[in-house]
């Protein structure tokens, strides 16, 4: 097993310190607005296909990127843009861009190099898909294990997220993630293997999570940062 | 060296304790002659931001809340990047301050701040959760560099007795300082007025503390600068 095949564990791992403990991903105002226990699982899913897997695409891209040119490369200005053409709302932005700031911060203490500390120097905006590419590249991940990591941290800060919001056994949140993992596994695969540029690439919306969004930022009272 | 940031003081104890009357008090006391801002660590609403912001002591920009998602002791120790960040920001956006106090959302007697977030910390505790808590002890009991036992004017009402909280404190901490304190009767905040300003000026000086609450317990006296 590689180092780099490791180094996804670390990353996939809630304790890892990368801030997402305090994000529901949107199920906070889902459930605020209905959603019930049977209602997570597909929402789980509905984020992976609509969400979560252009944004493993994007961390892919930044990985090579960020592999060729360590860090500094225009190319990963440009996967910047890229995040923000597929990110309409000012709201998932901001959240993108902080998500992103607390994963790279935690990366320079767990992988020091240049490639990190450039892209945190030179990126105004950090959104956390970019921002997952460039850490991937400075841990050794192959861009299969980048695409996993995107995917499964995605579904799990989901899951977890609904422990708290919804009275769950503990146990049934981990079968949803293990239900799930066929389908991670062979999406992370022809995302890995996708090597037409992003911008090539399909770009779903998921525009009821983004207005919804928008609601949650604006409620007084909420557990969650999103 | 000086430090070419604010001294960050982290205030925690368990929920109800009196923290956000305290910071308010502080603020009231010290703001005139510091520069400081404070970060909240709200368990669900912006109640402490709010309150903070309603008193008036401090313009309502030097003061931000964090949501932290039901987890408010993974905020100032097994993932402090969120608290991080808020920190920076403030310091950026309201700078330079000299000081930034960071409230802990509340938890339970375990919750203490990580050295990476806090340079120094205030446990705080009150007369009605029981005066068996300081003989309970605990991380934030033994070790924070100021423990605070608050509401000493209820403890006739809740059949407290002060001076065994006060020996029990003692015996469980060595020599690190108690305040047993009062914010409804003289000299209300002022003895932990006094404490901060002894910690600024030895941050002034030194550029950074050593904390008692870093590493294991100690048998000694360490609140003082190196």
């Amino acid at each position: 097993m590689s180092a780099g095949a490791v180094a996804s564990l670390l990353l996939a791992d809630s304790r890892f310190p990368a801030g997402s403990y305090a994000h529901s991903l949107g199920l906070e105002q889902a459930v605020a607005e209905g959603l019930d226990v049977d209602g997570v699982a597909p929402f789980i899913s509905a984020r992976l296909r609509l969400v979560a897997r252009p944004e493993a695409s994007l961390s892919v891209a930044a990985r090579r990127a960020a592999t060729a040119g360590a860090g500094g490369d225009p190319d990963l200005a440009a996967l910047d843009d890229e995040h923000a053409a597929r990110c309409p709302s000012p709201v998932l932005r901001d959240i993108a861009r902080r998500l992103g700031s607390q994963l790279l911060r935690s990366a320079a203490t767990a992988w020091p190099c240049a490639t990190i500390d450039r892209y945190r120097s030179d990126s105004a905006t950090t959104p956390r898909p970019v921002a997952l590419g460039v850490v991937g590249a400075a841990a050794g991940l192959s861009d299969l294990e980048v695409a996993m990591v995107a995917l499964y941290d995605d579904a799990a800060t989901v899951a977890g997220a609904a422990l708290k919001l919804l009275g769950l056994d503990p146990a049934q949140t981990a079968r949803w993630l293990a239900n799930l993992a066929p389908w991670i596994g062979a999406v992370a695969r022809e995302v890995a293997d996708d090597r037409r540029p992003v911008a090539q690439q399909p770009a779903p919306a998921a525009v009821g999570l983004e207005l919804a969004a928008y609601r949650h930022a604006h409620r007084t009272e909420r557990f969650f940062a999103s | 060296m000086p430090a070419d940031r604010a001294l960050r003081i982290g205030i925690g104890g368990p929920v109800g304790s009196g923290k956000s009357s305290l910071i308010a008090a502080l603020c009231r006391e010290l703001s005139q002659q510091i520069s400081l801002g404070v970060v909240t660590n709200d368990i669900y609403t912006t109640e402490d931001a709010d309150y903070l912001r309603a008193t008036g002591v401090l313009a309502a920009e030097r003061i931000v809340a964090v949501q932290t998602g039901c987890c408010p002791h993974t905020a100032i120790r097994d993932d402090i990047t969120i608290n991080l960040e808020a920190v920076e920001e403030l310091e950026r956006d309201q700078g330079p301050l000299e000081l930034v106090l960071v409230e802990s959302g509340g938890d339970n007697l375990t919750a203490v701040f990580s050295p990476a977030l806090a340079d120094v910390q205030i446990f705080v505790i009150d007369v009605a959760g029981g005066d068996d808590v300081p003989r309970k002890g605990g991380p934030g009991i033994a070790r924070a560099d100021l423990l605070v036992i608050n509401k000493t004017d209820l403890a006739p009402y809740v059949g407290a007795d002060v001076g065994s909280m006060l020996s029990d404190a003692a015996a469980r901490r060595a020599n690190l300082p108690v305040r047993a304190l009062s914010l409804v009767e003289p000299p209300h905040a002022q003895p932990v007025a006094a404490w901060i300003r002894g910690q600024l000026t030895a941050f002034a000086q030194h550029g950074r503390l050593h904390s008692s609450a870093t590493g294991a317990p100690h048998g000694h006296s360490h609140a003082h600068a190196h």
